[in-house]
């Protein structure tokens, strides 16, 4: 328990600093960091039961143009756009849970994969969505100018929160239970498809949110801006932050967004960069820089050393 | 019936490259248990330098003389970079399938860099190898492509002889089997994964060569060719070669057919939902067997 109250502390520190920075560039990095942590906790409250879900980018995308329909043709208010958001990516992972979580090994992460660019081709051959262009003047509300930072600080907060409190609830226990052994947790009488369903559901609505604000935040969305990458972005925070701990993928998101900013300076480059950024560190340091962080704590007498990074998969 | 005759010869065309590149996904996942989704990017790089080098070989020689020169360069280039990307990288992620995945996704950003800077983004057209047309049962096709078609099944052939008689392809399916019992039998895993790495991607790089005098290349183009290898690999059972031989086949009936009446995104978006339904029916896939 006290260990949420300390992230919720976190969360309300990080909170107060973005309504005092009063600079634009420093709140659309604030803005950028918040929602790619949001992606990095979405994608690792799947792993959680043992999956790979590189749909989180499409939940992400349908999420946006859900949120951006609302905003720009229908115009229903900046609420209610967001919570369609939420609510359109959430059932869409329902269905698609059902029909693919039943697969075992990496059969998921290969669906979730072609799921994302298939529906990427399905927004370029929309000419109602804007095609290949997209959709323009997803504006946020007036009364949200110099906020939205905040605004996004806030939920994204909220979800870390949560995440983090589910994950220890015995819904979190049942989650880490399947992953581990879920013939061993199905032979208990505990419905197993239902709990990855619910889990993928829980994070698609994440991911949904996160679309709705990316929305508003970039006011022009593309199919470009929904591609795996972003999926395998998230999953760098993740991996590179350190996955024991909700708080890596907070770390991992923060150092490469940072990053990630000097580096846009190279323009073509980017490319190269980051790639080479996720070879490197998976090359050396694969428990993340959590692990790092732990591994020199160990040394100097102040922590227990981390157990050895476990392989997952592919039994 | 020459519609019905088009359509097979372009099934059996397309289908032979997909099923170079999907075998080599399957055999790598079967013997290393790992997605290997840069496995585009050695398409890309092996159809990039045939296209790059053909130019550049004497016009002295017969152009289809070039043309194996440049297959065969193509595929040193690939196997010698596989080689490196195993030792420093894959040796160490085997049998992990998220942190192989996360190195991989480098792998594609980085390559996929580095071959933007180097040929450049822009599409490369390669000049005909041989000129010509055939009539093969009432359907025209080019004499470019029927060798091409010629050659991809040759390969395919060769590679299922190679799995199925020699030692090297029993102990890749021996490995891929069961590694314990393949280990107990005397096989050295990490030799054979060694090889089943290097025969894949050599099967996506060659799947690269043949694919460079039909369409032209840039370096993004690896991207699309793996979205269908998934495709494949889901109806066909990871690790099954059959089921890539099967997949491929279908993958390509279904292009062929949806591609002459609608268009190619269209039967790519209709190859998902097939897949989909089929996934409700048989979550194992085609071939696979239940896994434990």
């Amino acid at each position: 328990m006290h260990e949420i109250w300390g992230v919720a502390g976190l969360v309300a520190i990080a909170l107060g600093l973005s309504l005092m920075l009063s600079d634009s560039y420093a709140l659309k990095v604030v803005t950028w960091l918040s929602l790619n942590v949001l992606a990095a906790i979405a994608l690792r409250f799947v792993m959680l039961v043992g999956e790979l879900n590189i749909a989180t980018a499409a939940f992400w995308g349908v999420g946006a143009y859900t949120a951006a329909i609302a905003t720009v043709w229908l115009k229903l208010p900046f609420g209610v756009a967001l919570v369609a958001g939420i609510v359109a990516p959430a059932l869409l992972a329902v269905a698609f849970g059902f029909v693919t979580l039943r697969t075992k090994g990496p059969y998921f992460m290969l669906i979730s994969f072609a799921f994302t660019e298939v529906l990427r081709l399905v927004y370029t051959q929309s000419d109602a969505l804007g095609g290949n262009s997209g959709m323009i003047g997803v504006y946020p509300p007036r009364w949200l100018d110099g906020t939205y930072a905040s605004l996004v600080v806030l939920l994204v907060g909220a979800c870390l929160v949560g995440f983090l409190w589910l994950e220890r609830s015995a819904f979190g226990k049942l989650m880490r239970a399947i992953e581990n052994n879920d013939a061993v947790v199905a032979s208990v009488g505990v419905p197993v498809l239902a709990i990855k369903i619910a889990a993928l559901t829980i994070a698609a609505a994440a991911a949904g949110l996160g679309g709705g604000l990316f929305a508003h935040a970039n006011r022009v969305i593309s199919p470009g801006d929904f591609s795996f990458l972003v999926s395998v972005y998230a999953l760098a925070y993740v991996k590179i932050g350190g996955e024991k701990h909700i708080l890596g993928a907070v770390l991992g998101a923060t150092f490469l967004t940072l990053l990630g900013q000097y580096v846009l300076s190279f323009g073509q480059y980017e490319h190269i960069y980051f790639g080479g950024a996720i070879v490197a560190a998976m090359l050396i340091f694969p428990e993340g820089m959590l692990g790092l962080l732990q591994r020199w704590g160990a040394r100097l007498g102040l922590v227990r050393a981390p157990e050895p990074a476990t392989s997952r998969g592919g039994h | 019936m020459e519609l019905l005759a088009q359509l097979l010869a372009n099934t059996l065309q397309i289908g032979a490259v997909y099923v170079l590149f999907a075998l080599g996904l399957t055999l790598i996942f079967g013997v290393m248990k790992v997605v290997n989704f840069a496995h585009g990017e050695f398409f890309s790089l092996a159809a990039l330098i045939v296209a790059a080098s053909m130019p550049l070989l004497p016009a002295a020689f017969p152009s289809w003389l070039n043309y194996l020169v440049a297959l065969a360069a193509a595929i040193a280039a690939v196997a010698v970079l596989g080689a490196i990307i195993y030792r420093i990288g894959f040796e160490r992620y085997l049998r992990d399938l998220v942190g192989s995945f996360i190195l991989s996704v480098g792998l594609i950003l980085l390559l996929q860099g580095i071959m933007t800077e180097i040929f450049t983004a822009s599409p490369r057209p390669v000049d005909a190898i041989v000129t010509g047309n055939v009539t093969v049962l009432g359907a025209r096709i080019t004499a470019q492509r029927l060798l091409i078609m010629a050659l991809a099944l040759l390969f395919t052939g060769l590679l299922y002889v190679v799995l199925q008689r020699t030692r090297l392809g029993k102990a890749l399916r021996a490995a891929s089997e069961d590694r314990e019992a393949a280990m107990l039998q005397g096989i050295r895993y990490r030799t054979i994964s060694l090889y089943g790495w290097l025969i894949g991607v050599s099967m996506a790089g060659l799947a690269g060569a043949l694919m460079a005098p039909l369409s032209p290349i840039q370096p993004a183009i690896g991207a699309d060719y793996l979205i269908k290898a998934f495709i494949i690999i889901i109806v066909g059972g990871l690790g099954s070669i059959p089921g890539a031989i099967v997949g491929g086949l279908l993958v390509a009936a279904i292009e062929s057919v949806c591609g002459f009446y609608f268009d190619l995104t269209i039967a790519t978006i209709f190859m998902f939902v097939l897949v989909m339904a089929f996934l409700l029916v048989r979550p194992q896939g085609l071939m696979g067997h239940v896994e434990r």
